[in-house]
């Protein structure tokens, strides 16, 4: 088998199985929505504070932040079914098979991608009916759905680390709530220019500030090539370094478990 | 109650007991009279109805159809009554794996209504009894499966019941745990406590239990003393073991002189009249005609036989327990 | 207050320490709301209208109101683990009054409110809170909410355990908590919002009961500020209590 086909059918694998748990996947689509909805209902009129970035409403600020949380979602699911693959024998087997080591992450890692670039989507398209306008028009929306891809990507090979590294579905699970620590620590839910004094400091070291601001500006002022850098650089600053930690943890694995 | 008058004082009494659920009906009219001081065997196999009958009995479920007086009480109407009298250790020892032995037992009595200087005093009886004062601090999570039951029993006689309800008490437990607890159990009854006491074991029913009731699909099958159920089954089995080859026509003819045919699972075998002491005139016949014998086995009813009589099956676990029993008088085998 | 009732909220309270999973994140999510929601909301000072002049006075009684609630659910999962363990069968089999078993829960509730309450108290003070309407006030009328809103979703929280009998249905206790809380003044007050959620909003009585946890940090303190808070506590508490109640007659055969 082809590394291509490998990876192919690895992936596929990682996609078929996030799918086939509807119990987890809505309530992790669904909650993002719902509390987009209410806080930027909530928090409508703050739109009109000097120094708010000039948009339509709330929504339109706050959307990207409900993209990255969604494609939070696939990364962690990416990392949790590393784990369960691991404490099921999957990995096992996998690794006594012919099949090239890397088909193993690239398969993870492309299911997050593509769940990443799929909630993009789907929330682009659902809030669209409520009004929602993206100032960068169509290739703003491609641009938005591929980053999240990536973004998905970077994560999840975070996530596949640490899924690698701790073999445990428990851990992997009970990390996803320190990713949203991040998120709260950033200027995901309110602009950083009405941020002062030490937490502006925090929000503007925080990567995931520069990353959703960066998507932001594509929905609320169109084609920035500067802001856009930021978010790129962002997001394919998290794949390197995640894809790094992810391999380092399978070496790492299969050293200990082979010798 | 009309009519009952006379047998108000049986520590439980069931007349017509019925528990559907939905469709299914688990238990289908169900009578027991349990008398006072003995140990009352409820004997029958996986999801026969004993444990929806013993809810029922517990007031921790609501009869569809029939009634119940345990303790003297109606267990529908004077529940409350009920519970303060009865004793009650269910299969899944209700425990928290959390809190030491020494809290739980803490928490009944204060769930019970027993002061602290009281409780304290039963406290240290209880855990001595059952044998768990060394554990007593430690969190019950730590315990082994029998040590649970154990505190678990503990817990039921906090406030000293007068009937003590133990549902399946030995499922899971190792031989020696399931020892020691027959130990207690013996002991508890000494001491004046009636048991009704359920069982998927016949081996258990028939060396703890008084009187038991076989249960089947929701019905009493069959009820008397272990001694007098066995004995309706017949006669013990006499099962004659022929090498490999041999001619059985021979031996047959020998043995209808002795007893009427039995089934004898592939083996030659006759209902031995007379009971176990006439192998010994049977091996001398077999031997005199020239007969060669492998091996002669004697096989007594048991209680499990009464249930195949009754219903045509086997009740589950009966093999786990001819493994386990002791060799039999009688038994006699050529073979390793 | 019977000796079940007592036996009951200690045990709650003596478990704590022992399912260490439940109380790490019960003890920090009051203060990380706290911190976040004050510095990461700001600017929300500076509209026109918004009844503090920092939002530090604003969110931190949000905060113990939010601590709280979560406090009251913890009692909930204990119970659907009780359920689950097949300890709930020795205590409905005991003879002790089953009113005394929702009550113990109440009282529980009331007590571990008292942490995330103290926690956030002390964030608060360190964020230069102003407790604008006096010191006593602010703490007492936020203390009277917050033991209220932790009774409250204990009677939420025990009844789906309840009806539900499995520590999966943890997840929808969380969300009926969070929904209540999200669909009132949790961030923004009546005269800053719009549309459907303003409507929603003032019909929900959880604004009324910001409105009282939040009269002695924004210097309302009057009669007219606190006693529909009190009605909707008292309202709610009657309400769920009650659904508590239904719900353990259901379990009793």
């Amino acid at each position: 088998m082809s590394a291509l086909r490998q990876y192919g059918a690895l992936s596929r694998r990682s996609i078929v199985n996030t799918i086939r748990q509807p119990a987890a996947i809505v309530p992790a689509l669904v909650f993002p929505l719902i509390f987009l909805a209410l806080t930027a209902a909530a928090l409508d009129r703050s739109t009109d504070l000097p120094g708010f970035p000039r948009v339509d409403s709330f929504l339109q600020f706050a959307v990207a932040t409900t993209i990255v949380q969604g494609s939070l979602f696939g990364a962690i699911a990416a990392g949790a079914d590393m784990a369960k693959d691991i404490e099921g024998g999957f990995f096992e087997r996998l690794v006594a098979s012919p099949v090239a080591r890397t088909s193993i992450l690239v398969g993870r890692l492309a299911g997050a991608a593509t769940l990443g670039f799929t909630q993009a989507w789907i929330y682009l398209g659902i809030t669209s009916l409520f009004g929602l306008e993206v100032e960068g028009g169509a290739v703003a929306m491609v641009l938005i759905s591929l980053v999240s891809a990536v973004v998905g990507a970077g994560i999840g090979s975070l996530a596949v680390a640490f899924g690698l590294r701790t073999g445990s579905n428990e851990a992997v699970q009970g990390a996803f709530p320190l990713l949203f620590v991040l998120l709260f620590f950033s200027s995901a839910f309110f602009p950083r220019t009405l941020m002062e004094g030490w937490f502006a400091g925090v929000a503007g070291a925080n990567p995931i500030s520069h990353l959703i601001e960066g998507l932001r500006s594509l929905v609320i002022t169109g084609l920035d090539a500067g802001e856009l850098l930021n978010a790129l650089a962002v997001a394919a600053g998290l794949l390197v370094l995640g894809i790094a930690a992810a391999a380092a943890a399978l070496r790492g694995r299969l050293k200990a478990a082979h010798g | 109650m009309a009519g009952m008058s006379g047998t108000a004082a049986a520590p439980v009494l069931a007349q017509g007991l019925v528990r559907r659920f939905g469709d299914v009906v688990a238990v289908d009219g169900i009578d027991l009279e349990v008398r006072e001081g003995e140990v009352f065997g409820f004997l029958g196999p996986n999801g026969a109805g004993k444990s929806t009958t013993v809810r029922m009995l517990t007031t921790l479920l609501r009869p569809t159809d029939g009634r119940a007086v345990v303790a003297g009480h109606d267990v529908v109407h004077e529940a409350a009554a009920v519970r303060r009298k009865i004793g009650v250790a269910l299969q899944e020892a209700a425990i928290d794996p959390l809190m030491t032995g020494r809290e739980l037992l803490r928490l009944q009595a204060i769930l019970h209504g027993i002061d602290r200087p009281e409780s304290r005093k039963r406290e240290e009886r209880l855990l001595d009894t059952v044998g768990l004062t060394a554990a007593a601090d430690r969190r019950v999570g730590t315990y082994s499966g029998g040590m649970r039951r154990r505190l678990d029993l503990a817990l039921a006689l906090m406030h000293e019941p007068v009937v003590m309800f133990l549902d399946e008490p030995t499922t899971g437990l190792d031989p020696n745990s399931r020892l020691a607890l027959w130990d207690e159990v013996r002991e508890l009854n000494a001491r004046g406590t009636t048991v009704f006491l359920t069982t998927q074991y016949m081996e258990e029913a028939d060396r703890l239990a008084g009187r038991v009731a076989i249960i089947d699909e929701g019905r009493i099958v069959a009820r008397g003393t272990p001694a007098e159920l066995k004995a309706r089954v017949g006669e013990p089995i006499l099962r004659v073991l022929l090498p490999d080859g041999a001619d059985p026509a021979r031996a047959r003819e020998i043995l209808e002189g002795f007893g009427q045919d039995a089934d004898g699972d592939g083996a030659l075998a006759i209902h031995l009249k007379g009971g176990a002491s006439r192998m010994g005139p049977v091996s001398r016949a077999l031997d005199e005609a020239g007969v060669p014998v492998e091996g002669l086995e004697l096989h007594q009813p048991t209680l499990d036989d009464v249930f195949h009589e009754a219903t045509g099956r086997r009740l589950e676990g009966a093999d786990e327990d001819q493994a386990e029993e002791a060799p039999r008088k009688g038994r006699r085998r050529g073979k390793a | 207050m019977s000796a079940v009732t007592w036996a009951v909220a200690r045990r709650s309270l003596v478990l704590i320490p022992r399912l260490p999973s439940t109380f790490v994140p019960s003890m920090v999510m009051p203060i990380f709301f706290t911190i976040v929601f004050s510095e990461g909301f700001r600017g929300l000072a500076n509209l026109p209208g918004f009844p503090a002049r920092e939002t530090v006075d604003w969110f931190v009684p949000m905060s113990a109101i939010m601590g709280a609630g979560f406090a009251g659910i913890t009692l909930g999962m204990g119970v659907a683990r009780d359920l689950e363990g097949g300890f709930y069968d020795r205590l409905l089999s005991s003879p002790a009054p089953r009113p005394s078993l929702i009550t113990g829960s109440l009282m529980a509730a009331a007590a571990r409110s008292l942490l995330p309450f103290a926690l956030v108290m002390v964030v608060g003070v360190l964020m230069g809170a102003s407790f604008a309407g006096g010191v006593v006030p602010s703490v007492g009328l936020l203390l009277v909410a917050a033991t209220g809103v932790s009774m409250i979703t204990a009677g939420w929280s025990v009844a789906i355990a309840l009806r539900l009998k499995t520590q999966q249905s943890a997840p929808l206790m969380q969300v009926g908590f969070f929904l209540l809380m999200f669909l009132s003044t949790l961030q923004m007050p009546l005269n800053l919002l719009t549309g459907w959620l303003h409507d929603v909003a003032r019909i929900n009585p959880m604004t009324q009961v910001l409105d009282l946890a939040r009269a002695g940090f924004l210097d309302l303190v009057s009669w007219g500020q606190v006693w529909p808070g009190l009605v909707a506590l008292a309202g709610m508490l009657v309400v769920l209590v009650g659904f508590a109640a239904r719900s353990l007659q259901k379990v009793i055969p």
